[in-house]
C-alpha cells in the first residue's frame, strides 16, 4: 500500500484544503494511507548562514522522503500560493532535497469560483525550480469551487462530478507514482543539480 | 517627488537591498527614496490578525504617504521570497496602502536571470484585487550575476547598467504622474461653460449690445451682412439669402444655433412664441444663452453644452412631455464642428417624432409593443439628468400644449393616404 504525505497549503486554522485532504485520507483509506502534514509550525524563512534547520523541517522533510508521493492542496491568496506554503517549500529546499523527483498530485479549494487555479498554476512552476525538482503530475487540476458549501456535516465532498473526478485523477496519481518510480535514469544528476544550488557558493 | 523601496528580503545580507541603497543614493538629486525593511514582518496567518501591529502599520503608513513604490525582489524557487509574499497577504488583508499606487519592480539574482520568473510572478500578484497595485509595464530592471555587479563602495560597476536604470527611474516618475491623472476624479467641465457668453471668438460682433432687441438689425449694418437675393456660396451649392431663408423655415423642425461662445445667435423664424414648442421671440437673437433661460435652469444647460463641446456626446436628446400624449417632442442638442472637428456650438432642432413613427408604422404594417425588459425613462432620455431635464431646455417651460401647428400635416387623414397611395400606383 502506498504511503502520501497530504501537505495542508495553509497555517489557517480554518480551512477547506485541509477538509478537502481529509476527505482524501478517508475516502481513499482502503486504497492508500495519507499522512496530513501541517506547515504553521515553520518559522519565517529567512536565508539563515548556518546549516541548522528547525527540528519542524528536518521532521517534515524526513517524511516526505519516506512517502511514496505527496499531495498539496493550495488556496489562492492574491493570485498565488499563501505565503506560508512558499515559506514551507523555501525551507524544504534549503540544503535538503525531499522534493527532487517526488510525485506531486497537485489539489486546490477555494471560497470562489475559480478553485485556487492562479496558485496552481504558481505552484507548479515553484515544484519546477531546481531547488525542488519534483515530478508534478502533468495535465491534472482539481479546482474545488466554492469550498465552504462543498461539503456535508460528515465533512464528505457532496457533489457526486466532484467526487467521480476526484476519483479518477487519484488513481491517475497511483499510476503516475509508479512511472515516476521508472523515471530514475536522471535522479541522480537531479539530486546533484539541486544540491549544487548552493545560495551562496555559486 | 517621494518614493519608497520595499527590501523584498529578510535575509541578514541581501544582494537586492544593496541596489536599492545604491539607487538611493545614486539618484538622490531626482528622487527621495526612504528605504523600507520587511525583516520584523511576521508570517501572514489569517487566523492571527497582526494588522494592528507597529510594524505592519509602520509599513503602511509609509507607503499610504509615498508617491509610489519600488519593489526589489529576489527570486527563490522560481517565486518571490516567502518573506516578501507574507508582506503582501497583509498588506491586502484588512488594509490596502497598496491600492492604485504605482509600483516599480526591480530584481536581482545570483545567475544570469536576475529574478525575472518572480518578478513576473510579482506582478501577477501586485494586480490581484486584494493588493490592486499600478505596476508599470515594460523596463523590466534584472540585475544578474549579482555577485560581480557591485564595486567595493557599493556602486554598480557597469555604466550601462545605471544608465538604464535612470532610464527606467525617469519613467517611473512619469508614469506616477500619468497615473495619479487616472486616479483623480473627473472634473465636473460643466462649472466652465460661460452662459453670459462674455468671452470673444473669430466670428463675435462686437461693439453691438447682445440684448438689445434689435440686436440682428444693429449688427448686420456694422458687418454690413449680404440679404435679400445676394448669392451665398456654401460647401456644395449657391443660394441667395432668401432661398437659404426658406430652405430654413422649410425644415420640420424648429432649429436654433448657439455658437461655440454660447452666443444665441439664429432661429428659423416661422411663427410666432405661442406657436412653437420651444417659443422663442425674434428679440432674443444675439443674447448671451444666461438670457435664454431661468437660472435655476443653468447647471442643466451647462451640463448639455460641455457634453457637446467636450465630445462626451453628439447629440443630447430630450423627450419633452407636456405637449400632449398625441405628440413626442424631442429637443435634440447637436454638436457642430468644422472641418477640422473644432467645436462650432450647438444645433438645436425640436421635432415632433410622433408623425413620422406613424408614417413608418403604417408603411411597414408593424404595431409598437412595449418591451416588459426595458425599463424607460419616461420623461425622457437623457437619464443621466432625467430629475432635472424638462428645465434644460430654456423654451419647454414657456411651451403650451395647445401647440399643435407644427405637426399639422399628421393630423388629417387624407395627406396620409395620399401619400402611401402615389407610391403605390
Amino acid at each position: 500500500m502506498n504511503h502520501f504525505i497530504g501537505l495542508v497549503g495553509t497555517n489557517s486554522d480554518n480551512s477547506t484544503n485541509r477538509k478537502l485532504l481529509q476527505f482524501m485520507q478517508k475516502h481513499f483509506s482502503d486504497k492508500v494511507s495519507i499522512e496530513l502534514m501541517e506547515i504553521r509550525d515553520f518559522p519565517l524563512f529567512n536565508k539563515p548562514e548556518t546549516d541548522q534547520l528547525p527540528e519542524v523541517v528536518k521532521d517534515a522533510a524526513e517524511k516526505i522522503s519516506q512517502s511514496d508521493g505527496v499531495i498539496i492542496s493550495t488556496p489562492e491568496y492574491d493570485h498565488s500560493i499563501p505565503a506560508a506554503l512558499t515559506n514551507a517549500l523555501n525551507w524544504l529546499s534549503y540544503g535538503i532535497y525531499p522534493f527532487v523527483d517526488k510525485p506531486v498530485m497537485i489539489t486546490g479549494a477555494s471560497y470562489g469560483t475559480l478553485g485556487s487555479s492562479r496558485a496552481q498554476s504558481h505552484l507548479r512552476q515553484i515544484l519546477d525550480s531546481p531547488e525542488l525538482k519534483a515530478r508534478i503530475m502533468p495535465s491534472s487540476e482539481f479546482l474545488l469551487g466554492h469550498s465552504l458549501e462543498a461539503f456535508d456535516e460528515e465533512n464528505a465532498l457532496i457533489e457526486h462530478e466532484q467526487v467521480k473526478k476526484l476519483n479518477g485523477l487519484f488513481e491517475d496519481f497511483q499510476v503516475f507514482v509508479d512511472l515516476t518510480n521508472q523515471l530514475t535514469n536522471a535522479h541522480e544528476a537531479n539530486k546533484q543539480e539541486a544540491k549544487n544550488f548552493n545560495w551562496e557558493t555559486i | 517627488m517621494k518614493l519608497v523601496g520595499i527590501v523584498g528580503s529578510n535575509a541578514d545580507f541581501s544582494y537586492n537591498r544593496l541596489l536599492l541603497q545604491y539607487i538611493k543614493k545614486h539618484f538622490e538629486s531626482f528622487v527621495d527614496i526612504e528605504i523600507l525593511e520587511i525583516k520584523d514582518i511576521p508570517l501572514f496567518n489569517q487566523s492571527h490578525d497582526q494588522t494592528n501591529s507597529a510594524p505592519i502599520q509602520k509599513l503602511n503608513r509609509k507607503i499610504l504617504a509615498a508617491d509610489g513604490v519600488i519593489i526589489a525582489t529576489p527570486e527563490h524557487n522560481h517565486t518571490i521570497p516567502a518573506g516578501l509574499k507574507s508582506v503582501l497577504e497583509w498588506l491586502s488583508f484588512k488594509i490596502q496602502p497598496l491600492s492604485n499606487k504605482p509600483v516599480m519592480l526591480v530584481g536581482a539574482s545570483y545567475y544570469d536571470q536576475g529574478s525575472s520568473r518572480a518578478q513576473l510572478h510579482l506582478r501577477q500578484i501586485l494586480e490581484a484585487p486584494g493588493v490592486n497595485a499600478i505596476v508599470m509595464p515594460g523596463n523590466e530592471f534584472l540585475l544578474g550575476k549579482v555577485k560581480e555587479a557591485f564595486d567595493e563602495q557599493n556602486n554598480l560597476k557597469e555604466q550601462g547598467t545605471t544608465d538604464f536604470l535612470q532610464t527606467c527611474l525617469e519613467k517611473f516618475v512619469k508614469f506616477i504622474k500619468v497615473v495619479s491623472s487616472i486616479n483623480e476624479p473627473q472634473k465636473d467641465l460643466s462649472a466652465e461653460e460661460d452662459l453670459e457668453a462674455t468671452g470673444k471668438i473669430d466670428t463675435t460682433i462686437e461693439g453691438v449690445d447682445m440684448s438689445a432687441e434689435d440686436w440682428v438689425e444693429q449688427a448686420s449694418e456694422k458687418i454690413d451682412a449680404v440679404q435679400g437675393d445676394t448669392y451665398v456660396k456654401l460647401n456644395r451649392g449657391i443660394l441667395t439669402v432668401n432661398q437659404l431663408n426658406a430652405l430654413l423655415a422649410s425644415m420640420p423642425m424648429e432649429l436654433t444655433f448657439a455658437d461655440s461662445n454660447n452666443q444665441f445667435l439664429f432661429y428659423n423664424y416661422t411663427e410666432d412664441k405661442e406657436e412653437m414648442f420651444a417659443g422663442r421671440v425674434p428679440g432674443q437673437v444675439g443674447n448671451p444663452l444666461a438670457n435664454c433661460h431661468p437660472p435655476a435652469t443653468y447647471k442643466n444647460v451647462k451640463w448639455v453644452l460641455s457634453q457637446l463641446r467636450h465630445g462626451n456626446e453628439d447629440v443630447v436628446r430630450i423627450h419633452v412631455p407636456t405637449h400632449g400624449p398625441d405628440k413626442y417632442v424631442v429637443h435634440s442638442y447637436q454638436a457642430m464642428h468644422d472641418d477640422t472637428g473644432n467645436y462650432m456650438g450647438v444645433n438645436e432642432y425640436v421635432l415632433d417624432f410622433q408623425p413620422i413613427i406613424d408614417w413608418y408604422l403604417q408603411q411597414t404594417g408593424q404595431r409598437l409593443a412595449k418591451d416588459e425588459t426595458v425599463e424607460v425613462d419616461a420623461t425622457s432620455s437623457a437619464s443621466k439628468k432625467q430629475e432635472e431635464v424638462d428645465s434644460v431646455s430654456g423654451a419647454s417651460e414657456q411651451a403650451t400644449s395647445e401647440v399643435d401647428s407644427v405637426s399639422s400635416a399628421s393630423e388629417s387623414a387624407d395627406v396620409d393616404s395620399v401619400s402611401s397611395a402615389s407610391i403605390k400606383s
